[in-house]
């Protein structure tokens, strides 16, 4: 219906605009005609002919559009011309008007509004596949629809900057990404999102206005209860009035960051798998970057300062904060002013083991940076980056950990888009750290080496693997190994691990190779980009399958089944 | 009163009683059917559709349909009106009757249609 209503108001607009210039033409036409029609003309000969209607009809329609064939069947009267060059201006004052009319509607910012709405709801109709809605297109919003895009999650966008929403237009995503601008807090927008669908699979909310991000909250949890809702917020009141609706996903980057820091200090090794897995930038399975214990000194006591004071001081690690709006009781040592070079030495940063530079300034925090580094080479720095767009001068300045809150939240929600199994395989890694050292490293080493991962789920279910329930079905066992051999030569492995198979409520982590599968199974798998394409050719692919689990290459043909048989 | 609705309604009116005008006659005989009604029927049709388009209530998309089929079959009427005069060069009394069978279809439509906005006059009471 949404369609509809929509097709209805952008049609009867244009036609309610143009109804009286349509009219003025009609009148127009049918004037001259009637008087070309009228007025007595002249034949060679010398006899006073009148005009038919259809050499009328013909005469004004080439004079309206001012083609202008020349005076026709006959040269013509006095009379005739006259009534020919009222009949010119006439209509060219007709066809002025109607085109007029068609310019400035086009031009109403409304129309041009209702159109782009009607637009957006037809692209996003289009989409047959589950897909996501973005509520917000900032740094966050657009490094998670990158991201989205390379994994051919298909997303929706809503923000309500016009110039957000022309960039998403230049954007070359690898899917085609709709974009609407309008307040994501509206029901009709978010209808027209694809929201009420059974496909739209998760709602994500990055206004940046917490009242905006609760309204949207509630929304979806009415609209459509199965759609799962994502939120980004720093605010803990905030959190808790969203936790009240149930069942919302809040991703808190200044948390999520505290947390990986933590994991760095306490457990290197996983810290290393999470960022390789995350994707980022030159996190390799080869060099561990561990932390040595030791006094931390935090600049800057905000929203991220605080997270990060009351996570290490959780891991009883010693901080020093320096801020200059600190209270000395609030924390167990502190330093108030500026971070300058003074204070710096005061909280002792000659000899502590890493340093934080957390304020919501970008040239502070590269400025505190040098400076610390001046004072102590081998201590760890830490850096908080605020703008995306400041990548170049952070990467330059070489930190050691760069903490960018708009991309540790894009990747969060990613990772959760992707799979909620991925923060289980963590979590229990983290747990059996033994697991991680004997089976999980090795195995990853030795099958994926240096390429970069990709993560991704599969599901045995007759939509996305017909061939694997086929095969079930056929009463054929189907392995683990079987399924990840390559199609190109059985005998050899595609370079790829399963992280984890879920059977109903079962999860199981590092499953064997000899696992059989069974319909609905959902595979958390990791893999390199090649691998990723052949394992999914492979689950629609039937024969194929069959040659990987039995190693004989059943022929394709009718003909020859039945010749051999 | 509503000059919006007299103009509405004096169209659709006059779309019928000039369709009638050129219809009522001989149907074989081309004395009897002027071709200034027709063109003036043709006229006022388009004037009527035009004036039934941008109503998006059902009635109203029924109105624009009956509207679309008068119009249809006096355009047809008048093509092969002029195709028989102007390239075969002769109206024989086989294209008359054709010619005054449209136009009677196309009465038809403008009846439903005058049905309609009387009706639905009636109904909404005012």
């Amino acid at each position: 219906m949404a369609k509809g209503s929509d097709l209805d108001r952008v049609a009867s607009v244009v036609l309610r605009e143009m109804r009286n210039p349509i009219l003025v033409l009609i009148t127009v036409h049918a004037l001259g005609i009637g008087g070309m029609v009228l007025i007595p003309g002249v034949d060679p000969d010398g006899n006073s002919v009148h005009m038919g209607f259809f050499h009328a009809f013909y005469f004004m329609t080439y004079t309206a559009t001012t083609t202008g064939f020349g005076e026709l069947p006959y040269a013509f009267s006095e009379a005739q011309r006259i009534w020919a060059s009222i009949c010119l201006y006439l209509s060219v004052v007709a066809w002025i008007y109607g085109i007029g009319s068609i310019i400035r509607l086009v031009q109403n910012p409304h129309f041009a509004q209702a159109v782009a709405q009607r637009r957006f709801a037809v692209a996003t109709a289009r989409i047959t596949e589950p897909f996501v809605i973005i509520c917000g297109f900032g740094d966050t919003g657009s490094l998670l629809t990158r991201g989205l895009s390379d994994r051919r999650i298909h997303g929706v966008v809503i923000d309500n900057n016009v110039e957000r929403i022309k960039a998403l237009a230049l954007r070359d995503y690898d899917l085609k990404i709709p974009g609407l601008c309008g307040d994501a807090g509206v029901p009709k927008n978010l209808r027209d999102a694809g929201l009420e669908r059974p496909e739209c699979r998760a709602v994500v909310l990055l206004t940046g206005d917490d009242d905006i991000n609760f309204k949207i909250a509630v929304m979806t949890r009415l609209m459509n209860s199965r759609a799962e809702v994502i939120c980004r917020s720093t605010e803990r009141i905030h959190e808790e009035q969203l936790n009240s609706l149930g069942s919302v996903v809040i991703v808190d980057p200044f948390e999520t960051f505290a947390r990986e820091l933590v994991l760095a200090l306490r457990a290197p090794t996983l810290h290393t798998l999470n960022q390789w897995l995350l994707g980022a930038k030159d996190a390799t399975l080869e060099r561990t970057v561990s932390y040595h214990p030791g006094t931390w000194i935090l600049c800057g006591y905000g929203r991220m300062g605080r997270r990060l004071q009351g996570a290490l001081q959780d891991q009883q690690v010693p901080t020093v904060v320096i801020d200059p709006n600190v209270e000395p009781s609030e924390v167990e040592q502190a330093v108030v002013g500026m971070a300058t070079k003074a204070n710096l030495l005061e909280a002792g940063m000659h000899h502590a083991a890493g340093l934080v530079t957390a304020t919501d300034s970008d040239s502070t925090n590269l400025a505190i940076l040098l400076t610390a580094r001046s004072i102590n080479p081998s201590a760890h720095l830490v850096v908080r980056q605020n703008h995306h767009e400041n990548e170049l001068a952070f990467n330059a300045a070489s930190a050691d950990l760069i903490m960018q809150p708009s991309l540790v939240t894009a990747r969060r929600i990613l990772l959760r888009l992707i799979s909620p199994l991925i923060q289980a395989f963590l979590e229990h890694l983290e747990d059996n750290p033994e697991l991680l050292r004997a089976e999980v490293y090795p195995s990853l080493r030795a099958n994926l080496g240096t390429s970069r991962p990709v993560l991704f789920t599969l599901n045995t279910d007759a939509r996305s693997a017909p061939a694997v329930i086929a095969l079930i079905d056929g009463g054929s066992v189907l392995t683990l190994d079987a399924l990840l051999r390559d199609p190109r030569n059985r005998d050899q492995r595609l370079g790829c691990v399963v992280l984890v198979l879920r059977r109903g409520q079962q999860r199981h982590m590092m499953p064997a190779a000899s696992m059989a599968l069974e319909a609905d199974d959902e595979l958390l798998i990791v893999a390199t980009s090649d691998a990723e394409r052949r394992i999914r050719t492979s689950l629609t692919d039937q024969y194929l399958l069959e040659y990987l689990a039995t190693g004989v290459e059943r022929s394709r043909s009718v003909l020859d089944n039945w010749l051999r048989a | 009163m509503n000059l919006e609705k007299v103009i509405f309604g004096f169209f659709v009116v006059l779309a019928l009683t000039l369709n009638v005008a050129f219809v009522i006659g001989e149907i074989d005989d081309p004395q009897h059917h002027s071709v200034w009604i027709l063109f003036t029927a043709i006229v006022v049709n388009l004037i009527a559709t035009v004036l039934k388009i941008g109503d998006r209530s059902h009635i109203g998309a029924l109105l624009l349909a009956t509207a679309l089929v008068a119009d249809l079959q006096l355009i047809a009427c008048a093509s092969v009106w002029t195709i028989a005069n102007q390239v075969l060069g002769v109206v024989s009394t086989e294209v008359t009757v054709g010619i005054v069978s449209l136009a009677a279809g196309a009465l038809v439509a403008n009846v439903v249609s005058v049905t309609m906005v009387v009706t639905d006059s009636l109904i909404s009471g005012r």
